[in-house]
């Protein structure tokens, strides 16, 4: 009898344990599948913010570019009216037609590069342009993206 | 009787159990993720500016230059600059374009970046 008793909570202990492992293994089977998930949303996540970051750096490269560029163009503008000890107004006194005809002239570029500032299209003269001659002078990085200046 | 009173036990516990039989049901919460609307702004309209004339007056051409706005039916009125405000005025311009420029570069980097790329969330 106490035998019999025994062979029985022995069977039954041996089957609770078995359900018991079962479980555990159930439970660390959808464990793996969670961390799996998890890495894989990891693995993402840096991929998108190595992404974000190149961006970030290319557009802070081009910005820095942009503003090196300004910086040029506004020495250049001095240097025009300055080059060579210039004195525009000595100019205008001996030359007036003609510094009239050149102030004309670069108030139409100048009003032309505020246009391309804000939006406007290039036109295809202004894409075309390689030569000196034929680019505006007043912004010729913005106006003429074609053009490279001889160094 | 005895059985009356099994009976009546009986439909007792089923009328006060009968309502959990089933059991509640449960509320199942869940969030969906709604992407941030976008601004849809158009990108602001390119400035189309007028032409102006410049006159250059000296003391010997004064007259003549009056004479012809005279004759061109404009008023003999010109508002002037002298040559070192000319460069002045030339530098505010150019410096004006380029602000302009430089807000309508970053407009177009942020709309790129969380526009282009899944970062508009």
């Amino acid at each position: 009898m106490i035998f019999a008793v025994l062979l029985i909570t022995g069977i039954a202990g041996a089957g609770m344990y078995v359900m018991k492992l079962r479980s555990d293994n159930a439970t660390l089977k959808a464990n793996q599948l969670k961390l799996e998930t998890a890495i894989e949303d990891q693995t993402k996540l840096l991929e998108q913010q190595k992404q974000d970051f190149q961006a970030i750096m290319e557009s802070n490269k081009k910005l820095n570019v942009l503003i090196n560029t300004f910086k040029k163009d506004l020495q250049d503008l001095d240097k025009r009216f300055t080059k060579k000890n210039r004195d525009i107004g000595k100019l205008a006194i001996e030359r007036t037609k003609s510094i009239e005809r050149i102030v004309n002239g670069g108030g139409k570029n100048a009003a032309r590069c505020i246009e391309l500032a804000s939006g406007a299209e290039h036109t295809e003269e202004e894409l075309k342009a390689t030569l000196k001659s034929e680019i505006n002078p007043e912004c010729p990085t913005l106006a003429n993206p074609n053009y490279v200046p001889f160094q | 009787m005895y059985h009356f009173n099994k009976i009546f036990a009986l439909a007792l516990i089923v009328f006060l159990t009968g309502c959990s039989i089933g059991g509640e049901k449960k509320i199942k919460i869940f969030s969906v993720e709604q992407p941030r609307e976008k601004l849809n702004y158009e990108m602001p309209t390119p400035l189309q500016m007028e032409e102006i004339y410049w006159h250059i007056i000296t003391s010997e051409n004064a007259e003549e230059v009056f004479k012809k706005l005279e004759e061109a039916g404009i008023d003999p009125v010109l508002f002037g600059i002298t040559d070192k405000d000319f460069q002045v005025l030339a530098r505010n311009f150019a410096q004006i374009r380029q602000k302009l420029q430089e807000t309508n570069n970053l407009l177009q980097e942020y709309k790129k970046y969380y526009e282009d790329t899944d970062n508009s969330k």
